[in-house]
């Protein structure tokens, strides 16, 4: 009896669909979280009986074949892409990016990871950095002295230092943009690294084509929609509890047939 | 076997095949694009001869499943949000190109790969007018119009490729929420597209679960038939058996 598989195979999804859900109500306040969201398939079906084979010799056809199916399966669990809300936080180092694009920095281990968490600090040389430590690429340093700091929207950071009017240059943001954003590997800490899948990274400057604009004392807000989140947490766990009465009848059935030969 | 067993066994096989088939239902009910099915039963009438003190013909009817059905019908859209979440309103399907051969889908779930290529979860690529649909980063947002029109910040990129076919029943399933026949694919005349939307599974739970119930119950009672048969026999020889 194949129910009990299949039924199987279908609570299978519907635990990931829950933990999926879950984790993106957790990160509900986690600055550039995107939401995911499991994507299902059929899976294979053996072929019973065919649909247009010939059912006698003048030549009717069956109007319907058997293919019985083997159940789902989870094929991804993939990232919306979809830009947060920008929040203002009055913070001089926080910084959204409006539109396509990430924040490259360098990771520990010398490569680059990418990020929309613009919540960057100083470093003790006072290096633009993330939470975590790392440090934004291209490197900016802003010198002890400045009494204030500009981000534009194409991304010049421009201090002002005492004693002069004019403002002076210090460094340029860049943005960091790929074919397939998806497709990009989640690493933890709001940070993401390359793939195969996303393709290569291209760097451009904040404001030309294709890119986003960057929002000084802006953070991005995560996209989870906390209704859509629970009224699909609603509906898991109803597909869920259906799957398990699916089993519970299945072994109603086998327990009659066993019942048979006493 | 007598023949009561035998037509007893006939059903409980259609009703085990007629849970498989609601349980792949259930299993999909969260699949996008799934299309519900039913089996649909034949009697299958066979002679025998009278018994000896009996007049006429007896006819014995046994159960077998003709087929599966497909139900057609559209499912919910609901929003996703993603822009290459692509749902179709009315008849028709996506063409998507596999390395064994066109195949088709109404799972819209459709996403961009390292080249840029529309693609779906398993990497196959959607079908355009032209062939597979390139975007570019420098497109923009994408929007996807009604009738399948592509067209990004610098214009149109193309058209999506939606099909239809005369006899929408007849395809088989591939798994992976795709299609294969060998019918000819002509334009689909009655579909729209919506973008970020994905049409849901037309698997209706309380259908199921009332089938399902019901399924069971018939179970039930052919087991009880069964059982009853064979009470009567042994009962048969315990009496018979007996030397007066």
């Amino acid at each position: 009896m194949r129910a009990l598989s299949i039924a199987a195979t279908g609570m299978v999804a519907q635990q990931t669909n829950v933990e999926v859900i879950a984790n993106n109500l957790a990160n509900m306040n986690t600055t550039g979280y995107k939401a995911q969201r499991a994507a299902f398939q059929d899976l294979l079906y053996q072929n019973v009986q065919a649909a247009g084979a010939q059912s006698s010799d003048t030549g009717t056809l069956l109007a319907s074949g058997i293919q019985l199916g083997a159940g789902v399966r989870t094929a991804a669990v993939y990232r919306m892409t979809t830009a947060g809300a920008l929040t203002s936080t009055s913070n001089t180092y926080d910084m959204a990016i409006s539109g396509t694009g990430y924040f490259r920095v360098q990771l520990p281990d010398g490569t680059d990871g990418y990020t929309r968490d613009g919540n960057f600090q100083l470093s003790a040389e006072g290096q633009l950095v993330t939470q975590q430590g790392y440090t934004v690429q291209p490197g900016i340093t802003i010198p002890t002295s400045a009494t204030s700091v500009t981000v534009s929207t194409t991304g010049l950071v421009q201090v002002t230092l005492p004693s002069q009017t004019a403002t002076q240059t210090v460094g340029q943001l860049e943005l960091t943009r790929f074919p397939n954003e998806a497709g990009l590997k989640a690493q933890g800490d709001n940070l993401y690294t390359e793939t195969s899948s996303s393709g290569g990274p291209q760097a451009g400057v904040p404001g030309s084509t294709g890119y986003g604009t960057i929002q000084q004392e802006f953070l991005e807000a995560s996209n989870v929609d906390a209704v859509s989140e629970i009224t699909s947490l609603i509906a898991a766990q109803r597909a869920y509890e259906m799957n398990s009465k699916v089993i519970t009848t299945a072994d109603t059935m086998l327990q009659e047939t066993a019942k048979l030969g006493s | 076997m007598d023949n009561a067993s035998l037509l007893n066994l006939s059903y409980q096989l259609a009703a085990f095949r007629s849970i498989d088939v609601i349980a792949n239902n259930v299993a999909n009910v969260s699949t996008p694009g799934y299309k519900r099915e039913s089996v649909r039963f034949e009697e299958v009438l066979e002679h025998v001869k009278p018994a000896e003190d009996q007049k006429g013909s007896q006819t014995l009817s046994f159960v077998k499943d003709a087929g599966i059905l497909r139900d057609l019908s559209d499912g919910r859209i609901e929003q996703t949000g993603a822009p290459f979440d692509l749902a179709i309103n009315g008849s028709g399907y996506f063409a998507i190109q596999t390395s064994a051969g066109e195949r088709y889908t109404r799972n819209g779930h459709f996403t961009l790969n390292a080249d840029g290529l529309v693609v779906t979860e398993d990497g196959d690529p959607v079908l355009g007018d032209g062939g597979p649909i390139t975007i570019a980063p420098d497109d923009g947002d994408i929007s996807f119009g009604a009738d399948g029109t592509i067209s990004g910040k610098q214009g149109q990129l193309g058209k999506m490729r939606l099909v239809d076919f005369a006899n929408p029943r007849e395809l088989q399933k591939q798994g992976n929420s795709l299609y294969s026949t060998s019918q000819n694919a002509g334009p689909a005349t009655t579909a729209s597209l919506q973008q970020g939307m994905l049409e849901s599974s037309n698997v209706q739970p309380i259908v199921e679960i009332s089938r399902m119930i019901e399924v069971m119950r018939s179970y039930e009672a052919t087991t009880t038939l069964e059982k009853s048969s064979s009470e009567l026999k042994r009962t048969a020889i315990q009496k018979l058996g007996t030397v007066q």
